[in-house]
């Protein structure tokens, strides 16, 4: 929801972690849009709008 | 009339005796038990005294309450931290920390999402649930290169990262499991729902904007 209103305009990195295990996933938006995943085996649930 | 006075009297008197034998009695035990009553509050003093906080360690504490729950914002203490400009130790952390963990009251964003949440860094959670997650699926403790491995970041970090969660309550130093030879202090960890435990989701913004989100 932040990322495709608040902020729409703008580039938003979230760091986050597998839920069953120490692995770290980094999601890369920018205007909104989805742009990059790391690693590319995450699986990626988007809400909210 | 006398006579009963006089026997009044030495029933007052003798009440008087009682009173005093029993003051004498108890009296050389007051002592210990008021030594003991002191110490009780001198150590509640300094424990109170030793997690008074500092005015800029304050200063983060008023700043978290002012955006938990804003735009779904579960702000890191280290996140915080950077923003007011605090001193970034561990030690400086862990005294929010333990500030937040004693205080849920100050603020519905602790009560929901528990003081872990708040407190911990990404890297300690992963580090606890490497630890935790190997108790659950009946492994071997991991070693101190394999966390590192799994997590990450060098073994120097892992160490400082340990000794948090040790401070915290959260792990306890246990020879006994091998690996790196910490253990889980409390079962309610192990009973955490596996999939919502120490989870973190940081968010960076171009704008400049750093917080945890929910």
């Amino acid at each position: 929801m932040l990322v495709s209103n608040k902020y729409a305009k703008e580039k938003v990195v979230i760091e986050d972690s597998s839920p069953e295990s120490t692995a770290r996933i980094r999601v890369e938006f920018d205007k909104g849009k989805l742009r990059k995943v790391e690693p590319k085996s995450a699986v990626l649930f988007m809400g909210g709008g | 009339m006398k006579h009963i006075r006089r026997c009044e009297r030495r029933t007052v008197l003798s009440g008087w005796r009682w009173l005093l034998a029993i003051c004498c009695a108890v009296l050389p035990a007051m002592p210990q038990i008021s030594v003991e009553a002191q110490t009780e509050r001198q150590s509640t003093q300094s424990t109170a005294s030793g997690s008074e906080l500092s005015p800029r360690e304050k200063k983060v504490i008023e700043y978290l309450q002012g955006v938990w729950g804003k735009d779904h914002s579960v702000m890191g203490v280290d996140q915080a931290m950077e923003v007011v400009g605090s001193d970034p130790s561990d030690e400086t952390r862990f005294r929010i920390g333990q500030h937040i963990k004693q205080h849920p009251e100050l603020h519905v964003i602790i009560r929901r999402w528990g003081w872990e949440t708040l407190v911990l860094t990404p890297d300690e959670k992963l580090i606890a649930r490497a630890i935790i997650n190997a108790v659950r699926e009946k492994k071997p403790t991991p070693t101190l290169a394999e966390i590192a491995k799994a997590v990450a970041i060098s073994q120097n970090d892992v160490k400082r990262s340990l000794t948090m969660l040790e401070r915290y309550q959260i792990l306890k130093r246990d020879e006994v499991v091998g690996g790196v030879g910490y253990a889980v202090s409390a079962p309610r960890y192990l009973n955490w729902h596996p999939r919502l435990d120490f989870v973190f989701h940081r968010m960076t913004v171009s704008s400049g904007r750093h917080t945890s989100v929910n």
